[in-house]
């Protein structure tokens, strides 16, 4: 079985196929859940942090990290969701964290601007040119925040296994395709893979444990061993040290972990 | 009778401020024998010169020169050829061991002096203490026992037996064959193995575990800690079978297990493999890394991890291969390089485990470390390899490399000296220091070992104390103590049965033995007893010989050139020779009445 992940504007439908796919193959179905749990369990106030999540940070945002931290806490609620596998999530600024997962179907749907517009202009009752700058400075937002976030722009189509566009093809056959998709082989969920996934869940919730005093650090797992990495200075570094350590016992499933100071970081670190 | 002198009082204080000394220890038994070759002649009961003529005597000569043979047989493998069908009959249990060995030195050293065969066996047991991980208290003490025992096997078994003919030429009573003894030898070796075997656990020192491991593995002893320990393990038939290939450097990330070697299949054996090396199925694998990192490996990679070493136990033998803690040294090119861009592993065939750096242990991912000044990497390899990347310079090791490197190329010339040394005992019957000083020197100039190799092989301990052992025996004969003692005893016991007067002779045998040289008491015995057995109607050859049998008797203390020997390796106290000696010296008194009753009919 598979995550299936579809990234989606607003108004083009993506949330009708994910709920009509989750239904079809017996899924959970992700979304809004997410920043829920996630404010719930680090205490954040929900409209901070869907602000944090859907707006790309100011620039006075990039000096006091406190977005990196709100996400940090996101992808950690996130992850430990989709870990359990079985599940599709159309959510914000989550597809591309299990880039490296074996078993998740990455999805695109894109709609037809004119037919988001109209949309747009039905649901807020507004004039068409407002409907169109609305939908536009929304794509951009996203496009912005996911930049700065994984440094990609959400309009590659490379960053997918499939893009629709539902214009010609209707809602019935997006998910007819990705039901299809799903069912692959070399979607399904393998040992090794699960492994990349539980991987991913500890790397951040070891990151989410330090970010509020570290926040610029990053973090790698390969089976249980985690590195963090940082370029503090060395006695801020050994202070941190001190800290991962004591998150060995703290979080299961750490096999091991390290502090490296100083050294290049991989590219896949998060 | 004599009358008791004051030198004869001054000799006896001396005995029993040495005894006191042994037993109590204040100071080591060393110095308690350099005490003793202080004194005696402050007090004037030996003169300078006897004084120091330990060193000179045949014994310490002998020991001195035996050691080094012992030192040199090692060096180049020979021990190890010697011990392999040892324990291939003996297994691995440490009782069925020392019965082997045990058994094997009684037969040698009833032809040879129990010194010059306890001392070839010496670096035998301590290597097989080290691969069997068997505290080598618990392996040296029977062995020593049954080295003594052994000589009392053949008539040229000890310095006693072999005067005991000339000692009784003058009575004109008839001499010993060669195996006339042997009955009796062999019921003595055979008991004392038993009392071994049977109440080891009771009577051998149960502390020297720590000792030993502390002696042997130091050097060791802190990396490995760090980084864990040895695995041996193979990969299926079907291993390679529906999975992406999976290389050394991804078990590395994945378990921290440090793959060392590898073999390819059938049989040929990869040291130091790459980090892209593709593990294979049918493959064997030699892994360090911490006992829960390997299972864990095992476990979810379907490997097999086997008991104990088996292909590979050639490759991490001590001799071969090692860990070496090594710093980045002052002014190296490597600081400011990471190990990946070093490439010990390709260049010197070496493999880093771990760094340390401030009190830090860094295990994961240690290829892209930028190195610094002062950073300890630890690093395992073969020796020779290890030597070539010390040459290099750049890494300061704080660990030896060169504690143990073979050179079997020389074992020919080892085993020529030591048969030379051995043809000039039995068959020219030349002085035994002599024989075995130039079996030493062909060594050293045959170069199976250097003269400073040489040296360092030599236990001073045990020198000091056999030299300082010789004068109180001289004094104690010298002044006549030791024929007043004799005199007393005897003539204190009256008119007895003929099997008790021997085992009166018996016991006061074995405590000149214990004092003074074998060899003096059976010379100031022998006489004295032949007079008093044909006096009170006993077999006179009978007397004499319990002498020079009893005269072995030497357990109590640890006096006898043997015991002496391995008192140092074994790190035994004076009190564990009392313990484990008491029993053995009743058992042999007894054992050797009864053989005599049994065997010649007294």
């Amino acid at each position: 079985m598979a995550i299936i992940t579809i990234s989606r504007g607003s108004y083009s439908k993506g949330k009708e196929v994910a709920e009509k796919v989750a239904e079809r193959l017996g899924y959970g179905c992700l979304s809004r859940e997410v920043i829920l749990e996630a404010s719930d369990r680090y205490h954040i106030p929900e409209i901070k942090m869907i602000k944090a999540i859907h707006n790309a940070p100011t620039i006075l945002e990039r000096f006091n990290h406190s977005k990196q931290v709100f996400m940090a806490y996101y992808q950690s609620a996130f992850t430990q969701r989709v870990q359990k596998d079985n599940v599709i999530y159309h959510g914000l600024a989550g597809h591309l964290l299990l880039n490296e997962v074996p078993h998740v179907v990455k999805v695109r749907i894109i709609a037809d601007l004119n037919d988001r517009i109209q949309s747009e202009m039905k649901r807020e009752n507004i004039t068409e040119q407002k409907a169109h700058d609305a939908i536009l400075k929304d794509d951009e937002e996203r496009r912005k925040w996911t930049q700065s976030l994984y440094g990609r722009d959400p309009w590659d189509s490379a960053l997918y296994d499939l893009v629709i566009h539902i214009h010609k093809f209707t809602v019935a056959d997006a998910v007819d395709y990705i039901c299809q998709a799903a069912a692959l082989e070399q979607f399904a969920t393998t040992r090794e893979s699960q492994q990349k996934m539980d991987d991913l869940t500890l790397v951040c919730q070891v990151k989410t444990a330090l970010m509020e005093s570290y926040p610029e650090i990053s973090v790698t797992c390969e089976y249980g061993n985690v590195l963090v990495y940082t370029k503090a200075e060395e006695h801020i570094a050994h202070k941190l040290e001190t800290k991962a350590k004591t998150l060995g016992q703290k979080i299961d499933g750490i096999n091991h972990i390290e502090v490296h100071s100083r050294v290049p970081i991989p590219p896949n670190a998060i | 009778m004599q009358p008791l002198t004051t030198d004869m009082i001054l000799v006896l204080c001396v005995i029993g401020i040495a005894i006191f000394l042994f037993v109590v220890e204040w100071v080591r038994v060393d110095v308690v024998a350099i005490l003793i070759m202080v004194t005696l002649p402050l007090l004037h009961l030996v003169t300078p010169k006897e004084a120091f003529i330990g060193f000179s005597s045949n014994a310490v000569i002998s020991i001195i020169a035996v050691i080094i043979i012992g030192a040199g047989l090692d060096k180049t493998g020979l021990i190890n050829k010697l011990v392999a069908p040892i324990l291939k009959i003996a297994g691995k249990s440490p009782s069925r061991i020392v019965t082997a060995i045990s058994f094997a030195i009684a037969i040698i050293s009833s032809f040879m002096q129990n010194i010059g065969a306890a001392a070839l066996f010496l670096p035998a047991i301590q290597r097989i203490s080290k691969t069997l991980k068997i505290p080598i208290g618990k392996l040296l003490m029977p062995i020593g026992f049954s080295a003594i025992l052994g000589g009392t096997v053949t008539l040229v078994g000890s310095s006693p037996l072999i005067l005991l003919n000339d000692l009784l030429a003058p009575f004109h009573l008839e001499p010993f064959g060669l195996f006339d003894v042997t009955p009796i030898g062999l019921a003595l070796v055979v008991s004392g193995i038993l009392c071994f075997v049977v109440l080891g656990r009771f009577i051998l020192p149960q502390g020297a575990e720590e000792t030993t491991k502390e002696s042997a593995g130091s050097i060791e002893a802190s990396p490995l800690k760090e980084i864990g320990d040895t695995f041996e393990l193979s990969t299926p038939d079907d291993y390679t079978h529906y999975r992406d290939p999976i290389r050394i450097r991804d078990l590395r990330k994945r378990y921290l297990v440090n793959v060392v070697a590898i073999t390819e299949p059938p049989d040929f054996k990869i040291i130091s493999p790459a980090s892209d090396t593709v593990i294979r199925a049918g493959a064997e694998l030699l892994a360090y890394g911490f006992e829960k990192d390997v299972r864990r490996m095992a476990e979810s990679e379907g490997m097999h991890l086997k008991k104990a070493l088996g292909v590979f136990k050639n490759e991490v033998a001590e001799h071969t291969s090692g860990i070496v803690e090594a710093v980045v040294a002052p002014r190296s090119s490597l600081a400011g390089k990471t190990l990946r861009e070093i490439n010990l592993r390709g260049r010197y065939q070496v493999v880093p485990l771990a760094i340390y750096r401030q009190g830090e242990t860094y295990r994961a991912q240690i290829d892209d470390f930028l190195l610094r000044v002062g950073d300890a990497i630890v690093i395992q390899g073969e020796w020779k390899k290890l030597q070539l990347l010390q040459h290099e310079g750049t890494l300061l090791f704080t660990t030896p490399v060169d504690v143990e490197l073979l050179r079997p190329e020389k074992a020919v010339f080892a085993a020529l000296w030591l048969s030379v040394a051995l043809t000039m005992i039995l068959v020219f019957k030349i002085q035994l220091s002599v024989c075995l000083m130039t079996g030493a020197l062909g060594m050293v100039i045959t170069r199976v070992l250097n003269i400073d190799e040489a040296y360092q092989s030599v236990d001073w301990r045990t020198i000091f104390l056999l030299a300082g052992l010789i004068p109180l025996g001289i004094a104690t004969e010298k002044t006549g103590t030791a024929a007043w003692i004799a005199q007393s005893v005897l003539a204190a016991t009256g008119q007895v049965q003929p099997i008790v007067l021997l085992t009166i002779i018996g016991v006061l045998s074995t405590l000149f033995t214990l004092v003074i040289s074998n060899v003096g008491a059976t010379v100031l015995l022998v006489p004295l007893v032949v007079n008093l057995a044909i006096a009170a109607h006993t077999d006179p050859r009978m007397a004499a010989l319990v002498v020079g049998l009893a005269t072995s008797n030497s357990f109590i203390l640890p006096t006898h050139q043997v015991n002496a020997l391995y008192m140092g390796p074994g790190r035994y106290r004076s009190v564990d020779f009392m313990k484990a000696g008491s029993l053995i010296s009743i058992v042999f008194i007894v054992v050797m009445i009864g053989a005599i009753y049994v065997f010649y009919g007294v």
